[in-house]
């Protein structure tokens, strides 16, 4: 009951911790609330199918998914024959799928992923089920039934874009589901999935017990949940990027409420020193004072992770949306609120409230009786053993992987100046009150001869724990903020560019819309041009990626120009020149090449290299993804449909991994700045009201109330530039060090890019809301102590 | 605890001994003080600045530990008495009023003398709690907060607390440093009454001849040393009185 008394009457001191818990609580439920939902699902085209049988199972990829080597089309055909005399198979249909995209007004429409095509054989609408809507079936070649959400009614005309190229079908039907059916599907590559319709009455499990048997080991049985191995890789990855940036933020919400609750913990524990020391003389026990700081704890734990809650719950479906539009969840995805979610994420906020009082408590339970007799003027122990030894170990750690950065090289010096600058500027943060003093003894000497500067330069040095307080937030957010911008931005000009201006390339075409670049488009580029069609082949069960190029004109360097058209060249080492490679094809035909030449891995952009034609052969949905044009500068490439012509250090700022990465770093440093503000502002209103005896006393020795304002103002601007140089200045060796490394890994000097406009909105921000916080309330202070 | 079983001496210290520091830096506080407290006596405690006697207060209430010497409260030695254990002996038999900030802010006036019973794990009788703050004149005020009462008002609330539990000895620290002439005399009417009508024992630090005359014995510090005493003649605040314990104060002070 006085832990419930002390919060509700004392409830500016709770606030900042209120405000930081509640919105670490609604992040985590909300990303909780979109993590549990995006589970993987049976696609929704498979969905009729209750039993289905998967082809073998690869290798994992360079991306670690497993591949499933396809079946060729006759092989396909024959099982489905031995499945459909399964005893309760209605029907075994083999989902043959292919790249096909409809061309509106000359347009592309919808932008389906390379490993999610819509094109399907009429025969696949069974799995669904899909019926039609209106009109018939496709019984041709030359006919086409499309998704009644098109627009196109039967016996109009659709131009349906191909790897080939577009090509005008009849429209015989409309379905009421998704996809562009053919008769049957000849540009569709193997079949990696045959769905079985089963009759009314048949029970799956036993079904798939049956087909197990009757097909041995030349496919994968899957019924119920299982058949959610089936969804499409390019959903399972859109998922997992949506799972990273998902725990990113939870971790970074977890870290920063932590971070916020125990520092605000620790100076409500000071600020009340006198009481805590009161109720310790009148005869509350260590134990009963601990108990009280932990009981506050809990009440704002509660009150805050139920508000929290109720916000995740909220803000799910709006995380989830803008997940969708960044494509990092697969789209019609719709969170939905479980006790799974919301339950762990309420247990989380209360438990961290109350281990971040945790320390303060114990050390607030220590406060002896005698204190409550005394003036409490000066901190005399603002550095804690935590501090020295947690502050003093990062030190080292950092400093130790400095050292090591220097003598390793490429990956491991990248990942070595990261740690080390992390652990550096986690150093600084915690022996912040030591370096505070001499440093701000540095920074304000020319301000020792005013008396507003002395009251300034004193009160930030000798208050050590307000000024840590509110600058190691500052410090931690602008060094990482540095460090993370920074290396971003440094890192991305570094890959790509440097490479296309080596081959003399003046514009790069990509596609704009569709997944890849068709044949037509291709053909239709000006100039000399190097492209390649990309496909993936298996090797021995392994997949690889193979790049499918015209013999001759190899964009390559050295022996690279040995293809022949029944050859291939590799640049792996498990292969040699003159070994025979059985190669597997997306068709699922088996071909043996020859290895026409060797060259050193990395050197080529996929580990094989193919004649064109023979992809073409073997994989009807193969793109090309890039294509890169000599002599023609971008503006007279045209344009057309689905096509984007970029010169080549455009395109390498443009590229979409980059935007993506960048995107994760804006949550990061956005999420960052937010809760260092809470942090500040918190901090500086919780002090200022503390120095109420201060500012009566400068008032009444003269100062006027404007002239206190400043002092105030001046001292916060003080302790954000602290906080800002240091965090600056230690992530400035990191960068330098990434850039030493990237310059070593490509071969070419690298520019050090420091990202000015977002670095300077960060330290912004944390001004802003540090002067703002500190000034308000000053003010409010002051009107409470007017000399009297 | 009750008052029938109390010894003469409420607190005797003896041979008490307080250095603070080490080596050529120590302070001596106290060097060596034996002085008792008699059961339903109100004692005051004066001297220079520096005298040790906040220490010596200290020393007595068990908030500090002496260097050598021993300090018995109701009969129980202080000395080697873990933390706990002194905590529940000082919320057992002692009362606090300190110069300032006596109260918890958060909780009402009757929230805070019902404090230390229900530190102890008792529950409070409401009567007891509203006869404790009408005996300090204070029963309509139970229901504020320490903010919505004036300086003397929180003062006679911490007197209330103080004695609610029945202590068998009450410390008062400058209790009237922060209060005007009326407040102040108040409060040591209130602290003489408690004595002489309830049977209380009050030892009081003060700096104030005015105040010291208000008791029945006060006793002089000076470099550590119990160096003087004087008997008062029994009527509150007698301004003879007051004018010896200020002649004494001065020629201490010279």
């Amino acid at each position: 009951m006085l832990a419930w008394s002390t919060v509700r009457e004392r409830w500016t001191g709770f606030v900042g911790s209120f405000v930081a818990l509640t919105l670490g609580v609604g992040v985590l439920t909300a990303s909780l609330v979109v993590f549990v939902s995006a589970q993987p699902a049976v696609p929704d085209r498979l969905a009729g199918a209750a039993v289905i049988v998967q082809s073998p199972a690869g290798g994992a990829d360079a991306e670690s998914y497993v591949e499933y080597v396809p079946w060729s089309a006759q092989r396909a055909d024959d099982l489905a024959g031995t499945l459909s005399a399964v005893p309760g198979v209605a029907a075994a249909v083999p989902d043959r799928s292919f790249y096909a995209q409809l061309v509106l007004d000359g347009r592309p429409v919808g932008d389906p992923q390379a490993g999610d095509p819509i094109g399907h054989a009429w025969s696949t609408a069974a799995l669904a089920p899909y019926h039609l809507a209106a009109g018939a079936a496709p019984t041709s070649d030359g006919e086409v039934a499309l998704d009644a959400g098109y627009g196109l009614a039967p016996g109009s005309t659709a131009t349906v874009l191909t790897a080939t190229g577009p090509r005008d079908l009849r429209v015989t039907g409309t379905v009421d589901g998704p996809g562009i059916y053919v008769a049957d599907a000849e540009l569709a590559p193997g079949v990696r999935a045959i769905g079985l319709v089963l009759k009314p009455d048949a029970d799956p499990d036993a079904v798939a017990a049956a087909a197990r048997a009757a097909i041995g080991d030349a496919g994968t049985v899957v019924a119920g949940d299982a058949r959610t191995a089936l969804e499409p890789e390019a959903v399972t990855r859109v998922r997992w990027l949506g799972t990273q940036l998902i725990t990113v933020m939870v971790v970074l919400a977890a870290f920063a409420t932590v971070f916020v609750m125990a520092s605000t913990a620790a100076l409500n524990a000071y600020q009340r020193r006198r009481e805590l020391a009161l109720l310790r003389a009148i005869g509350a026990t260590p134990r009963q004072t601990r108990r009280l700081l932990l009981g506050e704890a809990l009440v704002v734990g509660v009150v805050s992770a139920a508000a929290g809650a109720v916000l995740g719950v909220l803000a799910a479906p709006v995380l989830g949306d803008l997940l969708v539009r960044a494509e990092l969840e697969p789209a019609g995805f719709a969170p939905s609120p479980s006790l799974l979610a919301v339950g762990p994420a309420v247990l989380t906020g209360i438990v961290v409230a109350v281990a971040g009082a945790w320390v303060a408590a114990r050390r607030a339970a220590r406060v002896r009786p005698l204190e409550a007799l005394r003036e409490a003027a000066v901190d005399r122990h603002a550095m804690t053993l935590p501090r020295w030894v947690f502050g003093g170990l990062s030190g080292v750690v950092g400093l130790a992987l400095a050292v090591l950065t220097a003598t390793s090289d490429g990956d491991s010096a990248l990942t070595m100046a990261i740690f080390s600058a992390m652990a550096l500027i986690l150093a600084c943060t915690l022996l912040a009150p030591v370096l505070i003093p001499p440093v701000l003894r540095a920074l304000t000497f020319p301000l020792r001869r005013s008396a507003t500067g002395e009251v300034v330069r004193e009160s930030a040095g000798t208050a050590i724990r307000r000024t840590a307080a509110t600058a190691g937030p500052i410090l931690l957010t602008v060094g990482f903020a540095t460090l993370i911008l920074g290396m971003v931005k440094t890192m991305s000009p570094a890959f790509g560019g440097e490479d296309a201006r080596a081959l003399g390339v003046d514009t790069i075409v990509t596609a704009d819309g569709t997944p890849g670049l068709s044949d037509a488009a291709v053909a239709a580029l000006p100039g000399t041009v190097l492209s390649g069609l990309s496909t993936q082949v298996f090797v021995d069960g392994t997949p690889v990626d193979a790049l499918g190029v015209v013999p001759g004109a190899v964009p390559v360097r050295g022996d690279a120009g040995a293809l022949t058209a029944d050859t291939a060249v590799v640049a792996d080492p498990r292969w040699q020149a003159g070994d025979t490679l059985r190669l597997t094809f997306p068709d699922g035909e088996a071909v043996p090449l020859r290895v026409a030449a060797s060259v050193e891995p990395g050197t080529l952009t996929t580990p094989i290299v193919l004649p064109r034609d023979l992809v073409r052969a073997h994989d009807p949905s193969a793109l090309t993804l890039t294509a890169y044009v000599r002599g023609v500068p971008p503006t007279a490439v045209p344009g057309g449909p689905g096509v984007r012509a970029q010169d080549p250090l455009a395109y390498t700022a443009g590229d979409d991994e980059d935007q993506l990465v960048w995107l994760f770093v804006l949550v990061m440093v956005g999420m960052s700045v937010g809760y260092t503000s809470i942090a500040v502002a918190n901090t500086l209103v919780m002090a200022t009201g503390d120095r109420r005896r201060d500012f009566r006393v400068l008032r009444l020795s003269g100062a006027t109330s404007r002239q206190v304002l400043r002092m105030v103002g001046a001292e916060t601007a003080l302790v954000v530039v602290f906080g800002t140089a240091v965090g600056a200045l230690v992530a400035l060796p990191a960068l330098l060090g990434i850039r030493a490394a990237l310059a070593e890994m490509t071969g070419v000097a690298v520019r050090l890019v420091v990202p000015w406009p977002e670095l300077s909105v960060v330290v912004a921000v944390c001004a802003g809301l540090a002067l703002g916080a500190a000034l308000l309330a000053t003010r409010r202070t002051l009107h409470h102590a007017q000399p009297r | 605890m009750t008052t029938g079983t109390r010894r003469a001496e409420a607190v005797l210290l003896r041979e008490v001994r307080r250095t603070y520091g080490t080596g050529d830096a120590a302070v001596t506080a106290l060097a060596g003080v034996s002085v008792g407290f008699r059961s339903g006596s109100y004692t005051a405690v004066m001297g220079p600045s520096g005298s040790g006697k906040s220490t010596l207060l200290h020393c007595a209430a068990g908030l500090d530990r002496p260097t050598a010497g021993t300090v018995t409260i109701g009969g129980t030695d202080l000395g080697g008495l873990s933390e706990h254990r002194l905590t529940t002996l000082r919320r057992e038999l002692v009362g606090f009023v300190f110069q300032e900030f006596n109260l918890v802010s958060a909780l009402t006036a009757a929230q805070n003398v019902a404090l230390p019973l229900r530190l102890a794990g008792r529950r409070p009788d409401p009567v007891d709690v509203a006869a404790a703050l009408a005996g300090v004149g204070l029963a309509e005020r139970g229901g504020h907060r320490p903010s919505e009462l004036s300086g003397g008002q929180q003062q006679r609330v911490a007197i209330a607390r103080a004695l609610v539990t029945r202590p068998a000895v009450v410390f008062a620290d400058e209790p009237t440093g922060a209060l005007d002439l009326r407040s102040s005399r108040q409060v040591l009417g209130l602290l003489r009454a408690a004595v002489h009508e309830e049977g209380q024992t009050v030892v009081m630090v003060t700096h104030d001849p005015m105040a010291a005359a208000y008791a029945d014995r006060v006793l002089f510090l000076a470099d550590g040393h119990l160096v003087d005493e004087l008997t008062g003649p029994g009527t509150p605040g007698d301004p003879g009185f007051a004018a010896e314990v200020a002649a004494r104060m001065a020629r201490l002070e010279a």
